[in-house]
């Protein structure tokens, strides 16, 4: 558990986590308040990273559901294992019959097997897809609803019940309410709005760029072969590509990538020949290459 | 411990006079929201300004486009008080508490001093509810200085005689000896504190609705009377407001996304199920993204227009299967590659530095039209709709309606944007109306919203 905010920098950093104090508090709201969280920012700001390294520094297991386009309760939820329940009424055929026999009517027969059908919609033949999964684990898990804005709308509407009430109805069996309320972040990037019910049952949190200090301390943290200078010059020079109109701004991967391919060639300060030629870890567009190369001067000015 | 629950009733009322700031300005808040808000505050060391301004931000503000709005409200409420040296949580404190200490110095008992606040409050309420339109500093100004502007005149004479007329005798009670220095001394005192409190209560009650007309101002101003630091205001408002229009459009469009059966689909899925279709699978129906064409007149009586709807478009883009840009005065010429290259800010400024527009003097619809049937019809599909802006003024040229016609023929839909009043549409040499009777629609466009509006209406069958 985070006791404080403080802590809460502290113990995501140990798990190679950089936080700002906005990511910090909100994260130590949500574990207090037992709210779950919709993250939004641009891509490669570390959005997916933050649900991993805090399940890590909790201890806790992480649960990761990835939606997509299409994406429905049984893939999320539940599923009933309609093959396995076909399979054992087969093979249980011969006891079936025997429990039968005794049974005059076809009434009597029936309401026989009624009573026995709970056998067929028990745990047993329930396969539980990642959200069931979260809520039943007997350890308590951080449930990571990743792009959230892939999903149908319809979707939205399942994850209603589990966001506010921590529960899954399943009509056969009942509602099964969580042991331990997972700690749940969602990610979206923008591609649609969310519904109004999904915000109102959410923390919000929006993860920008991070600041300059910020991102040379995530480049030291994890690129340590890295030296500081290199840190500092490469780190400048990405914050100054991101205030170019870009078709797509460099992310903090990208700027990782970009320190590793410049540390393994030996740069121990940044050179412009040597960042021009490695600007396709950084840059995705060819476009974005040109634009970068044309604005060499400000970009690598000290 | 009835003196404690008032201490945090004060301060509570603080948290939700913010609340209604952020309200105004336009920010939707529940009763959940505000709620989180007060359940966050208990687990927070406030006097940390990031943690404090974070907790508050993550539990109110559920859209990002309206974190720049929430931090403007912030910034007003809580950093402006605390003077020049940014943000204090113990400031803020204070000042909520501030009715209780000065309850002590006038010698008024707590049930007096709560009078008088409600009734401070009661009267600012109802001089700004008078003057909708007047600024922060003019409703101070009725209030303190010239109140026989409004009905509650002479308010604030009553309620300092009231104060007075109450006061010295508590103070009597204790003090006997001297009285007449400090009665004067108390009278003054009351009366600054009565004045500040009335500063405030404006302040925090306008400060939410200034943000909010600003922004509805620069909506719905003629855009040709926009000066240039409004220009400047526009652009980040357009970035806000395009993308909230945005995440609009792209929810309606999902909703409506289910086609037919998907028979491959349905069969292989319910192979588990012995080749019975237990399980129905539709096809998702393809989204309809309209394909836009946008002709932009941008001579001068015009190019304001242009500007906007070129910018608008273009951070709409995602919404259209294709945009196409073309921009005119007498020679027309292709400008999308323009907005591939760079941002559309620049690849806007980029267009009206350029001269190539024109050939011959003014603006001539005629020969453009008939140029862009000439050399860009491939632009134009049955999926295709036009966007024409511009005033119709043709210098007595040409009109080359016959080519007008060969592009509405050739297209699904044409629009004409005119940002000339309705009744100017035949006058002098404008010939708007000679065009409409072949547009889909000629609408008229005086300010921001109407655009929007209408790139709205795109999107609804």
């Amino acid at each position: 558990m985070f006791i404080d905010v403080a802590s809460t920098i502290e113990s995501l950093e140990k798990e190679k986590y950089i936080c700002s104090a906005e990511i910090a508090t909100t994260v130590f709201l949500a574990m207090k308040m037992e709210k779950p969280v919709l993250v939004e920012g641009p891509a490669g700001v570390g959005k997916t990273e933050l649900g991993k390294c805090v399940a890590s520094s909790l201890g806790m297991d992480l649960i990761r559901l990835q939606c997509y386009e299409g994406l429905d309760e049984a893939k999320a939820l539940y599923e009933w294992e309609y093959a396995k329940q076909l399979l054992y009424t087969q093979i249980l055929k011969d006891k079936l019959s025997c429990i039968m026999e005794n049974e005059k009517t076809l009434s009597d027969a029936v309401n026989r097997l009624s009573g026995e059908e709970d056998v067929f919609f028990s745990e047993k033949f329930l396969i539980p897809r990642p959200i069931l999964q979260a809520v039943t684990s007997p350890r308590p898990t951080v449930l990571l609803i990743d792009e959230i804005d892939k999903s149908d709308s319809e979707f939205e509407a399942f994850l209603l019940e589990v966001l506010s009430d921590f529960q899954v109805s399943i009509p056969e069996i009942g509602t099964v309410k969580a042991a331990h309320r997972p700690f749940v972040l969602l990610t979206s990037n923008n591609a649609r709005e969310m519904s109004d019910a999904l915000k109102r049952r959410c923390l919000h949190l929006y993860i920008d760029y991070p600041t300059r200090e910020l991102e040379e301390k995530i480049v030291s943290l994890k690129v340590p072969e890295c030296g500081a200078a290199l840190v500092a010059e490469l780190v400048r020079a990405v914050h100054r590509i991101r205030e170019l109109p870009m078709k797509k701004d460099p992310s903090i991967s990208e700027t990782l990538d970009w320190a590793k391919a410049l540390t393994l060639l030996g740069c121990e300060v940044l050179k412009e020949d040597e960042a021009i030629r490695t600007l396709n870890f950084l840059l995705k567009y060819e476009k974005d290459i040109e634009l970068a190369k044309k604005n060499r001067k400000e970009i690598f000015a000290h | 411990m009835p003196r404690e629950r008032d201490e945090q009733h004060d301060i509570q009322t603080k948290f939700l006079d913010f609340t209604s700031v952020l309200k105004d300005a336009g920010v939707t808040i529940s009763t959940v929201e505000v709620l989180d808000m007060f359940e966050a505050m208990c687990h927070v060391d406030p006097c940390d300004r990031d943690v404090f301004r974070q907790s508050l931000a993550t539990t109110l503000v559920k859209d990002y486009t309206d974190i720049p709005v929430f931090d403007r409200c912030f910034a007003e409420f809580f950093e402006k008080k605390s003077g020049q040296k940014g943000f204090d949580f113990n400031i803020f404190l204070q000042d909520a508490l501030n009715a209780e200490t000065s309850g002590k110095r006038t010698g008024m008992t707590d049930e007096e001093m709560d009078r008088l606040m409600e009734e401070i409050e009661a009267l600012v309420d109802t001089v700004i509810g008078e003057n909708p339109e007047k600024s922060p500093q003019e409703i101070i100004k009725i209030l303190l200085e010239n109140p026989q502007e409004s009905s509650s005149s002479g308010a604030l004479g009553q309620l300092l005689f009231n104060v007075r007329s109450r006061s010295p005798e508590a103070s009597m009670d204790t003090d006997m000896t001297g009285r007449g220095d400090r009665a004067d001394d108390d009278d003054d005192f009351i009366e600054g504190m009565v004045r500040e409190r009335i500063r405030r209560r404006v302040f925090e009650k306008t400060t939410g609705r200034v943000i909010n007309k600003r922004d509805e101002y620069l909506l719905n101003r003629y855009i040709y009377r926009l000066t240039p630091e409004e220009v400047k205001e526009m652009r980040e408002l357009i970035k806000r407001f395009g993308q909230k229009l945005k995440n609009r459009v792209s929810l309606r469009k999902k909703k409506v996304k289910r086609g037919g059966i998907d028979i491959k689909r349905t069969l292989r899925k319910n192979l588990q199920y012995g080749g019975t279709p237990f399980r129905i699978y539709r096809r998702d129906r393809k989204i309809d993204r309209p394909q836009l064409v946008v002709l932009c007149d941008i001579s001068s009586s015009v190019s304001q227009y242009s500007r906007f709807m070129l910018l608008l478009t273009y951070t709409l883009q995602g919404l259209f299967s294709k945009v196409r840009s073309f921009a005119f005065i007498s020679n027309m010429v292709e400008i999308t590659p323009l907005f591939m290259e760079m941002d559309p800010e620049r690849a806007v400024n980029s267009i009206f530095s350029d001269t190539n527009f024109t050939y011959g003097w003014g603006s001539n619809y005629g020969r453009c039209f008939t140029q862009f049937i000439r050399e860009y019809s491939d632009s134009l599909t049955s999926k295709t709709t036009v966007l024409v802006l511009g005033d119709g003024r043709n210098n007595n040229q040409d009109p080359g309606l016959d080519s007008f016609i060969r592009i509405t023929e050739r297209c699904r839909n044409l629009f004409w944007l005119n940002p000339d009043r309705r009744h100017l549409w035949a006058w002098s040499d404008s010939i708007a109306e000679l065009y409409m009777p072949y547009c889909n629609e000629m609408k008229e466009v005086r300010n921001f919203l109407d655009l929007s509006e209408f790139i709205d209406k795109l999107f609804v069958k």
